[in-house]
């Protein structure tokens, strides 16, 4: 490929950005430029406040007015920085539109969905005629695949689910068929399932118009399958830029190559610790002397320090000055010959080894039980009307959950939102006699927990990490207070409960000397440490995960698992996670459960389950997760589920995943019926004999036809939808015109 | 459980560091840090102070007191024998401020603090539980509302209750009157902070952690109010200044002999043209005093909320 500034459709040159903040200038965006060409997909992957979301949204004119924006941004040769707000609002949403992260809170409320879609087109086409431009918002609902577009037209979008209203918001921006979409971080707020509906959406309507695609995103998988070329942002500066294959088969930049190290694969069941990049990403207030990932970088020397590296080509004499985009590789990075495909990245970044933990050689059977729940239910009444209450439906959010722990072993629910896995670790957290069903917790059951001396011996067995690190610690707290506090309340004396927690703060690989902070002066990651570190204080068996990860960066991300592996290994700890990376569940889980309406649907040991799942539900989203891997990502088959969870009140009376089950949809009317009227039991494979099911794999499905044939509709090749769909393909003007 | 029990000579030493303290600040020395960087606040501290002072050690300066009547001197301006001069009865000016503010302070002070602690432990009380106690600690502080304050202090000062007045002074009784009816707004806005902050995650840990009730609500649910305490400190302190100026003026507050700034003021209002310095002097000394609270306002919130910028310059920040 070569350079191609002539027919790129978005050439951004030496864009720099500037805010102004309390401590002096943020310089957020330092020199970023790139080239688009039609039809092609740049992805932007960075970590937060790498600049990858300014740079979106200085080209699209988007910043406040006082930010500092220098540079060029060109559509089509015209340049846009500098223009008018006014001048600017002709190319917004008509050349150049933009799909944002949270779909929530990018509709208005009070217009109904049709009206919004009709809004893009009447100020860009003031000329339109109502019937036309109704046609027109039909057909977009249709090529994002609303069901019944006709019909949801006149709907509001509270009436829409997340990843519905999403779409939606596609269908806003390719509404005058832009020459150029940028879509920052589409589909960060949305389940696995769903985003795989997003992101084909997203290819489908890329296919339709021939639009230039920028994603920005920080998941690494999401871009492996979607974009052509890669930017990697660090610190406001693309650092290494090439084609999809060049970064994830043969980085060049350490940054790269530790990103690409600290994500867990779902794929691969391979025990290797995660790649941990220390330290945090600089300041932006003081430019950085050398180059901004020296700190931070294993391979840093002094001559890393004495000026920043520009983005050079990397191996092989291709002409200098080609920009990114233009699918030459090139890094930012006076080392690039250390760096390859040769370099084991554990051992660049230092990644420590394996731990082994004493309970891996003893059979789990042999194993104490640390936690087991017994047909666990968790009914909501649903209530209408507002002087007196009617009962019109209840919501199962946990209907009859039943599993064990044992000692030394780290137990996951997946699933996607709504299907009860939170609802599941409350009831746990809970433990009260009142509950419909038994929780046993080291021994102690809940229904002999009358007096406040047993659950206050639970609660010395059980302890939580809660999502949210910033949440789950009081703002007014240091972090000796939050470490003393299960201290003092299990009794412990003053001078013992420093002691412990100079213990704690280096077991969880934070400096003794900063526990007179407050928690608002670490980073995200050094905050889930302290949290980590308040759950283990007092000596649990059991520690409840609630996605403690999923708030982190990729990086930091690593670190925190490796951490958590290493703690399970030294202290014999249990873990009871929840989560909906379903990589990260691989990486540090030894069995898990896929729940789906709040029923466990299949269960085992992970590496079973994730290689050979049985239920198709479970397939779906083992198909769904996104692989930081181009290649495979192009190729594999994927099965694109239909529609979102079924809402508690038509709950089916038979299995409740038949509504969108693909296995279902293949079976004959016959077997059909089976699904819809029998609720599938919980249990290892059917055929096999007494004495086979305990030697079996560890696996257990609720599933009447497991394995069964999918329905094609449901299976999507990437190769196929690259094909240009020629159905629908019309040109716009006249195409618009002539619908009636 | 490897590294919890290795020994070594590091660790040792360590733990002598540890044991004298030279790690772990305590959090009074922490607020107290955060504060002194704010310098209008440590002015207004030191004005507060140094009222406080003049209060109690005030009346040593002077040969006078502020029952003595000086025959030869009456309602006479400031001179060198009565430095403020003297009031229509006689009685030096000087010794009467320091008596009246010493009174206005002690009435200030109590009363802003008191009714805001138990408006911010009976606030966060009831947004802890609710349900049925929720529901009952409502109605009675709805009730409370509905009283007509002003007839109560009436009735309370001058009216019956007769026993009651002869046994304490009548600067306690209006303390106690005030009291009982001054935290009852602060309590309601306060529920309903609490409510929004058991939402979050860390009451749920303290929860999950097995820590009773009570410390939940003095430990993290007060302190996170911190700011809205600490503002509503400072102008219950002022308001309850104002209200015993007020109370004093309609003729029902602190009665003589025992003199307040409020009672100055309100005897000098008739004859501000005749005699001024008898009008200014109390009105200026209260001006500092709430001058000051309000000062220390802003430095106090900085201290405790640790949102706040008042993190110092040059501390290494990260690992």
């Amino acid at each position: 490929m070569s350079g191609g500034a002539s027919n790129a459709v978005l050439s951004v040159r030496d864009l720099n950005v500037r805010f102004n903040s309390e401590d002096g200038v943020v310089h957020a965006v330092r020199g970023c430029g790139f080239d688009i060409l039609p039809g092609k997909t740049l992805g932007i992957v960075g970590e937060s406040g790498s600049g990858k979301s300014v740079t979106a949204l200085a080209a699209m004119g988007l910043l406040p007015e006082t930010a500092e924006v220098t540079g060029s941004v060109r559509l089509d040769g015209k340049e846009l920085l500098g223009l008018s707000d006014k001048a600017m609002c002709r190319h917004r949403g008509n050349d150049i539109a933009m799909v944002f992260q949270d779909p929530l809170s990018s509709l208005t409320p009070v217009y109904s969905v049709g009206q919004q879609i009709i809004e893009a087109l009447r100020i860009h086409h003031p000329g339109m005629s109502k019937q036309a431009m109704a046609a027109r918002a039909v057909e977009l609902l249709s090529m994002v695949g609303v069901p019944g577009p006709r019909d949801r037209l006149k709907a509001f979008p509270h009436e829409f689910s997340g990843g519905m209203r999403q779409r939606v918001l596609i269908a806003i921006a390719m509404a005058n068929n832009p020459r150029v979409l940028i879509a920052d971080e589409p589909t960060t707020a949305l389940d696995v399932t769903i985003q795989a509906q997003v992101l084909e959406v997203l290819h489908t309507a890329q296919d339709e118009t021939g639009a230039a695609v920028v994603m920005i995103t920080h998941d690494l998988g999401v871009v492996a399958g979607m974009a052509d070329d890669v930017v990697v942002m660090y610190a406001g500066k693309p650092v290494e830029t090439g084609s999809a294959e060049d970064i994830y088969y043969n980085p060049r930049m350490p940054y790269t190559m530790g990103l690409l190290g600290a994500v867990p694969r779902v794929d691969v069941a391979d025990k290797a610790s995660l790649v941990p990049i220390d330290g945090i990403p600089p300041n932006l207030v003081r430019p950085p002397a050398g180059c901004s990932f020296a700190p931070r970088c294993p391979l840093a020397e002094e001559a890393c320090l004495q000026g920043e590296p520009e983005l050079l080509p990397v191996g092989g004499p291709e002409e200098s000055g080609a920009l990114p985009g233009s699918g030459a590789h090139q890094a930012a990075c006076i080392r690039t010959d250390a760096v390859g495909p040769g370099v084991d990245v554990h051992e660049l970044f230092h990644a420590p080894p394996v731990p082994v933990s004493c309970f891996d050689a003893v059979p789990r059977q042999e194993r104490r039980t640390v936690l087991e729940l017994r047909d666990v239910r968790k009914h909501f009444p649903l209530t209408k009307g507002s002087l007196i209450k009617r009962r019109i439906g209840t919501v199962r959010a946990v209907d009859g959950l039943s599993f064990d722990i044992r000692e030394g072993e780290c137990f996951s629910i997946v699933g996607e939102s709504g299907c009860g896995k939170t609802t599941t670790l409350l009831e746990i957290m809970e433990f009260n006699k009142d509950q419909d069903g038994e929780v046993a917790i080291g021994g102690l059951s809940n229904k002999a927990a009358s007096d406040a001396r047993t659950r206050g011996a639970m609660r010395r067995e059980l302890q939580m990490v809660f999502q949210d690190p910033t949440g789950a610690l009081d703002p007014r707290f240091t972090v000796f207070e939050v470490l003393s506090e299960p201290l003092e309340n299990a009794g412990m004396a003053k001078p013992a409960v420093r002691k412990r927690i100079m213990e704690l703060m280096e077991l969880v690989g934070l400096q003794p000397d900063h526990v007179n902070r407050f928690p608002n002066q670490f980073s995200g990651g050094q905050r889930q440490r302290i949290g980590i570190a308040r759950a283990l204080a007092v000596n649990p068996r059991l520690v409840v995960l609630d996605e403690p990860v999923s708030a982190l960066d990729v990086s930091v991300q690593a670190g925190i698992i490796n951490l958590l592996d290493k703690l399970r290994a030294e202290l014999g700890l249990s873990y009871l996670m929840v989560a909906h990376d379903l990589s990260v569940v691989r990486h540090i889980s030894n069995r898990v459960a896929v729940m789906y309406a709040g029923k466990i649907v299949e269960i085992g040991h992970v590496d079973t389950v994730f290689d050979h799942p049985r239920h198709p539900y479970t397939r779906a989203l083992l198909s769904a997760i996104p692989v930081p891997d181009p290649r495979l990502e192009r190729t594999r088959e994927r099965i694109i589920l239909r529609g979102d969870l079924p809402s508690p009140l038509d709950a089916p009376r038979g299995c409740n995943f038949a509504t969108r089950c693909p296995v279902f949809a293949a079976l004959p009317a016959a077997k059909q019926e089976k699904c819809l009227t029998a609720v599938p039991p919980l249990g290892p494979e059917a055929g096999l004999q007494a004495g086979e099911r305990a030697a079996g794999p560890d696996q257990q499905f609720a599933c009447f036809f497991p394995d069964g044939e999918i329905d094609a509709d449901m299976l999507v090749f990437h190769e196929a939808s690259d094909l240009p769909d020629l159905r629908s393909t019309t040109p716009r003007t006249e195409k618009m015109k002539g619908t009636p | 459980m490897t590294n919890l029990n290795a020994i070594d000579p590091a660790a040792v030493a360590e733990e002598a560091r540890i044991e004298n303290d030279d790690v772990v600040m305590a959090k009074s020395a922490i607020i107290l840090r955060r504060f002194l960087r704010n310098k209008t606040a440590v002015a207004g501290l030191v004005l507060f102070l140094a009222l406080t002072v003049f209060s109690f050690a005030g009346g040593f300066f002077s040969a006078w007191d502020k029952e003595t009547i000086d025959p030869f001197n009456i309602g006479m301006p400031p001179s060198a024998e009565h430095l403020l001069g003297t009031s229509q009865a006689g009685i030096d000016l000087y010794a009467l401020t320091v008596e009246g503010t010493r009174i206005s302070i002690l009435i200030g002070l109590v009363v802003g603090l008191v009714s805001v602690l138990i408006a911010a432990v009976y606030g966060c009380t009831m947004a802890y539980f609710g349900g049925k106690v929720d529901k009952v600690m409502l109605f009675v502080l709805e009730a409370l509302i509905m009283m007509p304050a002003l007839l109560v202090v009436a009735v309370a000062t001058s009216g019956g209750g007769d026993g009651l007045r002869e046994n304490v002074p009548s600067w306690l009784l209006l303390i106690i009157v005030l009291l009982v009816f001054s935290w009852m707004g602060s309590a309601r806005l306060i529920r309903s902070l609490a409510m929004s902050l058991m939402q979050r995650d860390f009451v749920k840990a303290a929860r999950y952690m097995g820590v009773p009730a009570r410390r939940i609500v003095w430990r993290h649910l007060v302190p996170n109010i911190g700011s809205l305490l600490v503002l509503d400190i400072t102008r219950g302190v002022t308001g309850a200044v104002l209200a015993e100026v007020a109370f004093s003026f309609v003729g029902i507050g602190i009665k003589v002999p025992d003199v307040s700034l409020g009672v100055l003021i309100n005897q000098a209002t008739s004859q501000v043209q005749t005699f001024p310095w008898m009008f200014w002097v109390p009105l200026v000394v209260m001006f500092l005093l709430t001058g000051s609270l309000a000062m220390m306002n802003d430095g106090l919130r900085d201290a405790f909320d640790p949102g706040s910028g008042s993190v110092g310059r040059a501390r290494r920040k990260g690992k």
